[in-house]
């Protein structure tokens, strides 16, 4: 009896001494949560479909061009280098040597294999109509790639540092219908990134393995994970607690965090432009005076001192780079008798009066809902009565996007934001009116001739010089007609443990990708 | 007995059936679909770009023809695949969580009922004495607490602020599988899910109690002179279970897709958190696959309720 | 003649109804009387609230953002320099009225469905009760998420989910007292009579459900009061920049505020616990007032 009870008691001792055993001998890991955030994509693993997450899945695999970290220029990542024809309808990539987690050769076979598959829409890929000018793609060697446009476009390099080179002799094989659906994207991945798939924990985490021979060199961590969380506080708090070192934050969390001497807070621009979208299918916005009067009725400048602690740029067009903004732009400043005036000369009282307006949005975070209430407040002071209403990403797709007829009064006035950067076409499908769904983005059915001229005349130009001042045009044409009534340009953050060294994160817009260097990544 | 239960299953299957097709309509009713779930409204994107992914999901087809797709495919043990994940099939992914549920589940009524029940008997016991009146104010709160505020406000203090229980998850990412971790990572959700019912197993064990003590059989026990202890545990408890069986049977009725705060707040991977993020990506095979699942266990709990209540009281005949 | 010394007849004794010594008990009943004392007062608030405070539970202060307790405002400030003390008042106003017209909904609902099973029949009253039965194998959760998408949040259609979730247990109780009630001979006797089933169900059923109706409906207000605080934290129910209890609760998501701003979610918090225990102290004070062996104990 005595010698069971000793057995046992040992037994269970071993039991419990094993995982501290194990974890004595543990690997370097970094664990984040990547895909916490508007940049994040969660639980998804195939590229050809992610609208976001390319932070986490440029660890395993990687495109041709990548932008850098300060998201100023693009640079080569499988391709060595690239030149553009004169005409810019040919581009020439010369490619790295690198091989693929399984060991096999990357080659121009697997580019010219990954390009038409990203064009082929049967694969379900969401880069098919991006890439749509391409006519050809060539692979004369193994490691030269060329590419022949139908006609020129600006963006051409921009969209392909979304495309993630996949493995020919892997996929190749599948039929592309079935890829949407296949479980090789979460079960054996194979790229050519510094890090390699090792596993998926359902909804948990996911689990990436050093890649001894990538070609930047060993990374310097074993093992990096990514976690799921619920919400941005969830990640904080695992943070807080000492199991992650890294996460993107709320402005607020960003704020309490900056004076604990164990994290730094990174700050960077969203490129993203917030602005109020006005419908212009209802009746309420066809008067410019409205919208102008919206302008003024906002005090942005209160705004952003208070609930965005000063980190964002106003904007008063899409743009706030400086080499987009001319001179001598309407500041709209904050006038609520001014805005009162006008409402009063366009007729405001017969066209609506205090009718409730409904402001739809998808932004569901604290710091959202209390600048929906600040508008509120402030339009509510001139006389325009709006109605918040937060909804969730499918309910609020399900309607702007609904097929036929969708009942415009159900998103007179939306609170939203769109990407204006690193490239400035970006907010052109939400503006031009060749893009009205559902042939593109334009949900606010805008259709102002002159915008969408100074839009195709910017996104043909094809001088270099020129470029800036085609954009500039499109601003003052933006500030003059307000399609939009634009807010601002926000800055976001993430945090990190001051136990990581040479850890590079920038807030990208979909999570970029950039150049992290993810094998130079420490932690001590 | 046997035609009870058999007589019971069968119009559980029907149920099951009519479930499915109730939960079929209010989806479609709610706006949105899987792909429009899957679109990030700052992302510039069109909507043909889309129609090819809603073909390859079947999205497209006339609704009955989805509805009856599904059924077929359900009938012969096929739930289909997770939209939202791409390559995932929905039942083992289901399957897969009613372990961390069961788990969960498990563990907080087990705590539950021996805290509940214990504190019941004592409190019945030392009847209005000081100890019975903080225990009755402690089990009202317990009772009128909304379960995510004590979820948030346990995870503060032993998580964050303490850092004596992990802030979430059901493992430790990365580490190798072991019990001693899972127990660790399961401690605090499940005793800050045994509040709410503790309380009020204590509350019917005290009123049931009480009542049974009352009983001639009691007085009658005390008069021929059994120790108190005794008439206590042996005689009034075994009776005074009863309706305390009933309300555990109705608890785990409402538990298996009720802890849902707790799982969200814990991001402890089980049914509850499945569906809320089903629900919220429109992930309708996934809903569909869950819901019939959590409906099958109620109603396989149901069953056994009743068996178990005839089986304590033989005076009941199950009807 | 004889004279018969008058005798006088014997004085009536005073005997209180049953409704009068339900209320007797349930004055005695100490929880009960302490749960009057706190849904009175917090009911007499949030009613008049507009009539004595200064501040309205919407008007937004960027200058006074986060601001703890202090004599301009009371309870303090939120994030957009809200005043804490109005929006406490207003979110119980609109938590209030979600649950007493949710449960208003069901009890119509659950009575109708419980009354018209009993007396309508054996195929009437197996349909109806494997309706219930499904309403009650479905899952609350699911149900709740999948119905507020299709609703979306707000006012009305948080009162629409509520109600429909919990009529099915009101229903089964209904059918089971009238069940009981239909072999009783008055009722035989009216049928016999020619009374048609609404004069059954309102003259007859409704005065003998009473009880069970009012404690129901006692105990699912407070149930109702939680219900709507799990959907609003769960991003359903009442959304910002509506006030109500459960939303105010959401806010201790971000350990920020848990920690820094505690007033923003302690006073809600605080609120919900003493009106939901209060009227749970009513509710179970009701039951027992209402049950006559109840003095026995």
């Amino acid at each position: 009896m005595r010698v069971k009870t000793i057995a046992i008691a040992a037994a269970l001792l071993l039991g419990a001494g094993l995982p501290t055993i194990v974890q004595a001998q543990s690997p370097k890991t970094i664990a984040g949560g990547f895909d916490v955030g508007p940049g994040g994509f969660p639980k998804n693993f195939n590229p050809l479909v992610a609208t976001g997450g390319f932070t986490w899945l440029s660890t395993y695999f990687e495109p041709l061009v990548i932008w850098n970290a300060g998201l100023t220029e693009l640079e080569g990542d499988l391709a060595k280098n690239y030149t553009v024809s004169d005409d810019q309808l040919t581009y020439t990539f010369k490619l790295v040597k690198e091989t693929w987690h399984d060991g096999k050769p990357f080659t121009s076979k697997d580019v010219k294999f990954t390009l038409e598959l990203a064009k082929n829409k049967a694969s379900g890929s969401l880069l098919a109509a991006r890439l749509g000018d391409i006519a050809s793609v060539d692979a004369p060697d193994d490691s030269t790639v060329i590419v022949k446009l139908s006609k020129p476009n600006g963006s051409f390099l921009s969209i392909l540092s979304q495309v993630l080179i996949l493995p020919e002799h892997a996929l190749a094989g599948m039929p592309p219908e079935s890829l949407a659906t296949s479980t090789w994207w979460s079960t054996n991945p194979v790229g050519t990134g510094p890090f390699k798939f090792k596993k998926y924990v359902t909804d948990q985490y996911v689990e990436l393995a050093a890649d001894d021979d990538y070609r930047g060199g060993k990374p310097k961590v074993d093992v990096l994970i990514n976690r799921y969380f619920e919400n941005p506080a969830a990640a904080v708090a695992a943070l807080r607690a000492g199991e992650i070192q890294f996460t993107y934050v709320e402005t607020d969390d960003a704020a309490s965090l900056k004076s604990d001497a164990n994290f730094k807070v990174i700050e960077g621009g969203s490129y993203v432009v917030n602005y109020i979208g006005l419908n212009q299918k209802v009746d309420l916005f066809k008067d410019i005076k409205v919208r102008q009067a919206i302008m003024y009725a906002i005090d942005r400048n209160a705004i952003i001192e208070s609930l965005y602690g000063g980190a964002a740029k106003p904007a008063n067009c899409g743009y706030v780079a400086p080499h987009f903004v001319p001179e001598g732009l309407e500041a709209y400043a904050y006038d609520p008798a001014k805005a009162k005036a006008l409402l009063a000369e366009a007729g405001w009282n017969k066209i609506n009066g205090d009718k409730p307006i409904t402001l739809l949005t998808y932004y569901s975070s604290p710091q959202a809902a209390n600048v929906m209430a600040a508008i509120q407040s402030m339009l509510a002071q001139v006389g325009i009565n709006v109605v918040p209403r937060v909804v969730d990403t499918p309910t609020y797709n399900g309607i702007v996007y609904k097929a036929g007829t969708p009942d415009w009064n159900e998103f007179a006035m939306v609170y939203a934001g769109l990407q204006n950067g690193p490239n400035p076409a970006g907010i052109n499908p939400g503006l031009n009116k060749s893009q009205i769904p559902p042939a593109g983005f334009n949900t606010m059915r805008i259709e102002f001739d002159d915008l969408s001229a100074a839009f195709d005349k910017a996104l043909g130009e094809t001088d270099a010089s020129k470029l800036d001042a085609a954009w500039q045009d499109v601003c003052k044409v933006m500030n003059k007609d307000l399609p939009w009534a634009t807010l601002w340009v926000a800055n976001r953050y993430g945090v990190a443990s001051n136990k990581l060294k040479d850890f590079i994160w920038t807030p990208a817009p979909g999570g970029g990708p950039y150049a992290a260097h993810p094998e130079t990544w420490d932690i001590q | 007995m046997l035609s009870f239960v058999v007589r019971r299953c069968a119009t559980g299957l029907l149920m099951l059936v009519a479930l499915s097709l109730l939960i079929f309509i209010l989806l479609r009713l709610a706006p949105g679909d899987p792909i429009d779930a899957y679109i990030n409204p700052s992302v510039p994107m069109s909507v043909s770009d889309l129609e090819t992914l809603r073909d390859r999901l079947g999205l497209d087809q006339p609704l009955p023809l989805q509805y009856f797709g599904w059924l077929h495919a359900a009938l012969s043990g096929d739930f289909g695949y997770s939209i939202q994940r791409s390559g995932v099939r929905v039942l083992p992914l289901v399957m897969e969580r009613i372990g961390p549920t069961a788990l969960l589940m498990g563990m907080g009524l087990a705590i539950a009922i021996v805290v509940g029940v214990a504190a019941g008997i004592y409190s019945a016991v030392r009847r209005n004495a000081w100890p019975d009146i903080a225990m009755s104010v402690l089990s009202f709160i317990g009772i009128s607490s909304p379960a995510f505020l004590t979820a948030l406000l346990g995870l503060y203090f032993f998580s964050v602020l303490l850092r004596w229980a992990p802030s979430g998850g059901m493992q430790t990412a990365g580490a190798p599988f072991s019990v001693t971790d899972v127990l660790a990572h399961l401690i605090l959700p499940a005793c800050l899910l045994s509040i709410g019912h503790a309380a009020l197993i204590m509350r019917y064990m005290r009123a049931s109690l009480l009542e049974v003590l009352n009983q001639d059989y009691v007085r009658t026990a005390r008069a021929k002179g059994v120790p108190e202890f005794w008439v206590v545990i042996k005689h009034a408890t075994r009776n005074a279970l009863l309706p305390v069986i009933t309300l555990i049977g109705s608890t785990v009725g409402i538990a298996i897709g009720g802890a849902i705060f707790l799982e969200s707040v814990f991001n402890w991977p089980g049914m509850g958190l499945l569906l809320v993020n089903a629900v919220g990506t429109r992930d309708y095979p996934v809903i569909m696959g869950a819901t019939l699942v959590i409906g099958a266990c109620v109603i396989l709990v149901n069953i056994l309720t009743d068996l178990a209540y005839a089986f304590v009281d033989p005076r009941i005949r199950v009807a | 003649m004889m004279a018969v010394a008058a005798i006088d007849p014997p004085a009536a004794r005073s005997t209180k109804g049953p409704l009068r010594r339900a209320l007797d008990r349930f004055i005695e009943n100490r929880a009960a009387r302490a749960g009057l004392f706190i849904v009175i007062p917090v009911l007499v608030a949030v009613m008049t609230y507009h009539w004595w405070w200064p501040y309205a539970p919407n008007a937004i202060d960027l200058k006074a953002m986060n601001k703890g307790p202090s004599a301009t405002h009371w309870l303090g400030s939120d994030g957009v320099g809200r005043d804490v003390f109005a929006r406490l008042l207003q979110g119980g106003r609109i938590s209030l009225l979600v649950a007493v017209s949710s449960v208003a909904i069901s009890i119509v609902i659950g009575f109708l469905v419980g009354a018209i099973a009993s007396f309508g029949g054996r195929v009437v009253d197996a349909t109806a009760m494997r309706l219930v039965d499904l309403a009650m194998t479905l899952p609350p959760v699911i149900f709740l998420l999948v119905l507020a998408s299709i609703a979306g949040t707000g006012i009305a259609p948080t009162i629409l989910v509520i109600s429909l979730l919990s009529w099915p247990i009101l229903s089964r109780m209904v059918r089971a007292r009238l069940l009981e009630l239909r072999e009783r001979d008055f009722v035989v006797a009216a049928r016999g009579m020619g009374a048609g089933l609404s004069h059954l169900l309102f003259r007859h059923g409704l005065p003998n459900c009473i009880d069970i109706l009012v404690v129901y409906a006692t105990l699912q207000i407070a149930n109702a009061i939680l219900l709507e605080a799990g959907l609003s934290f769960l991003g359903l129910g009442i959304a910002p920049p509506e006030a109500s209890w459960g939303n105010m609760l959401n806010l201790a998501r971000s350990t920020v505020v848990l920690e820094q701003y505690p007033w923003q979610w302690m006073f809600p918090g605080a609120a919900l616990v003493f009106t939901v225990l209060a009227i749970n102290f009513i509710g179970d004070g009701l039951r027992d007032a209402f049950d006559p062996r109840s003095d026995l104990n």
